[in-house]
């Protein structure tokens, strides 16, 4: 081992915690400054928008007007809109205050597409969301529908007739990449980034007619990419995204992301399953049950070995109920449904473990050869693919989660 | 996912959301900990450094922008700070420490907030012994997990100058630690 890498694992072992008191208090005094800091920010951007307004000998004179008026109706002059040219910062402020949004994506070649609704707070985060996948997005797991709330996420795979249910803060962390990736408050802040930056060029064209929208193309100066935005005039809201990869041929469109309903309550239904489900519908709840084989001193190759063998001897055994825990946690009458009509004899080898063709699956695969016998006939098989991971939310535990 | 998950929460800080503030608090208050414990081999500066640290996070609404690694921000925000603590340090008579402060170091306050382990004392007691600089780059480096470019910004000198201090900084480390850990 290199003197750095001996150095490493000392400083990743050395540790340190804290006075859980200690931590309230300081916390305590963080939250109470930065409300003051807060409040402080709020008076300083009003009065630098008056700063602005009055430096301008064009709306000096308006200006007057307005708090003439606004004082008789007793309106908060800052609150009123000034007209301006069109900025990028107009939409990023008018994002800041959605609080639902309807996404749909589309792609050339598919007439269905990817569907999210999203409900968020004051500060907009994004605290419940519903994503619709079609089969051509998917076409491991097949159409599915995820709902996403508070590090919980469930999913219903369509095909399998699964509810699956997990806290997992990567799965859900993805799902909250896949929604700001559609969700125009986000692209506009990057553009904003980039564009600082010197990354990204953009042009904007205002037509005169207000019910057209005004349109802003963004071409990134160092990879073939092209956004164009469709912005309402009125609202300053996105209405339309649409991204463009660079091909040989010139600029080609890749998704379509239309948004919709901004600020149109979506009904709280629609944020769960309710209703919705087929009565047959297997459950698969990772919140309320220990899933896997913990790894203890284990590598992650030898674990995952072990995971597999263990499944399978489960399934000579017909234990389908400790074969349910190593595959997510899957009820063990399903299993029973699925694998007892096989029955399994020996098996004939495990591994060697080779990296999975997905990365993210954050996976491995583990090829097992088994004997089992099926309507009077011995066969021999192979799982070429059977994928083996770290359960979600439950570190230091491994499943099999595909390939069977 | 790290980059965007902390991009999210210095947003959801600007817009004065006292969630954001706490989670940001959770998620680095034990790596800054042991980053200044590493680099200040005394347990009540190294709180005071944190805890200043935090405070001027706090207070830093208007400044910070959402881009950019927020746990290297707050790393460098500790470096900075306990340069300030030498400098002050360097200025002030000895006869003005207060009665209630610590002399030796690494006796605990009544008060703790950094419960260390004993790696992390033995391993803070051998950077010690390395020269400020070569303290620092290893330390960033290891805890900080910070590029070289990086470190040789904060430090004002080049790449290469840093790569030459970490790499003495690393030998001089194993040959105090060998057989101690």
């Amino acid at each position: 081992m290199r003197p750095a890498e001996n150095i490493k694992r000392i400083f990743k072992n050395a540790s340190v915690g804290t006075n859980p008191k200690a931590d309230d208090e300081i916390l305590k005094k963080l939250i109470q400054t930065h409300r003051q800091a807060a409040n402080e920010k709020h008076v300083r951007s009003e009065l630098n928008t008056w700063r602005i307004i009055m430096q301008s000998k064009i709306t000096k004179l308006a200006t007057a007007a307005v708090i003439a008026i606004a004082a008789v109706l007793g309106i908060t002059f800052l609150g009123q809109s000034v007209p301006a040219a069109y900025a990028l910062e107009q939409t990023i402020q008018a994002n800041h205050s959605v609080r639902f949004l309807h996404i749909k994506e589309f792609v050339p070649d598919q007439d269905e597409p990817k569907e999210f609704w999203v409900q968020c707070d004051e500060f907009g985060n994004i605290t419940n969301a519903r994503m619709h996948f079609p089969e051509w997005s998917s076409p491991e797991d097949g159409a599915k529908v995820t709902l996403w709330q508070n590090d919980k996420v469930q999913v219903y795979f369509k095909r399998k007739n699964i509810h699956f249910i997990a806290n997992e803060q990567k799965v859900a962390q993805m799902m909250l990449g896949l929604i700001l990736q559609a969700d125009p408050r986000f692209a506009v802040e990057q553009l904003r980034e980039l564009e600082a930056k010197g990354e990204m060029k953009i042009s904007i064209e205002t037509p005169t007619d207000k019910a057209e929208p005004t349109v802003i193309t963004a071409t990134h100066t160092q990879r073939p990419q092209k956004l164009i935005l469709f912005v309402d005039q009125a609202t300053k809201l996105v209405t339309v995204l649409e991204t463009y990869g660079q091909t040989k041929q010139g600029y080609e469109l890749i998704s379509t992301q239309e948004y919709y309903d901004y600020n149109i309550p979506i009904d709280e239904k629609i944020f769960t399953f309710e209703g919705e489900l087929p009565e047959d519908v297997v459950k698969i709840d990772q919140t309320t049950q220990e899933v896997g084989l913990v790894q203890g001193n284990m590598t992650d190759e030898e674990i995952a070995v072990e995971v597999a063998r263990q499944f399978f001897e489960a399934l000579i055994a017909e234990d389908y109920a400790k074969a349910g825990q190593l595959l997510e946690g899957t009820p063990a009458d399903y299993m029973k449904k699925i694998f007892g009509p096989m029955k399994f004899l020996r098996v004939i080898s495990v591994g060697p473990v080779e990296p999975h063709p997905n990365p993210a699956t954050r996976g491995v695969v583990v090829p097992v050869t088994v004997e089992f016998e099926k309507e009077g006939q011995l066969i021999e098989h192979t799982f070429e693919q059977l994928g083996v991971r770290q359960v979600y939310n439950q570190p230091g535990r491994w499943t099999i989660f595909g390939g069977i | 996912m790290k980059i965007l998950e902390d991009r999210l929460l210095i947003r959801r800080f600007k817009a004065g959301d006292s969630v954001a503030i706490q989670r940001i608090y959770e998620k680095y208050r034990c790596d800054l900990l042991k980053l200044a414990v590493v680099i200040i081999n005394d347990h009540n500066s190294a709180e005071d450094v944190v805890h200043d640290v935090f405070v001027n996070f706090a207070k830093s609404i208007g400044r910070i922008q959402p881009r950019g690694n927020l746990k290297g921000y707050l790393a460098t925000s500790v470096v900075n700070q306990i340069r300030n603590l030498r400098r002050n340090a360097a200025r002030r008579p000895t006869s003005e420490l207060k009665d209630n402060d610590c002399v030796v170091s690494g006796l605990p306050r009544p008060e703790q907030w950094a419960i260390l382990s004993e790696q992390l004392k033995l391993l803070s007691r051998a950077m010690a012994q390395l020269p400020d600089e070569q303290r620092e780059v290893v330390a960033l480096r290891m805890e900080g997990n910070m590029a070289f470019k990086k470190i040789a910004e904060i430090q004002a000198v080049s790449a290469n100058t840093i790569k030459g201090r970490y790499r003495y900084g690393i030998d001089r480390l194993r040959s105090i630690l060998n057989g101690k850990v």
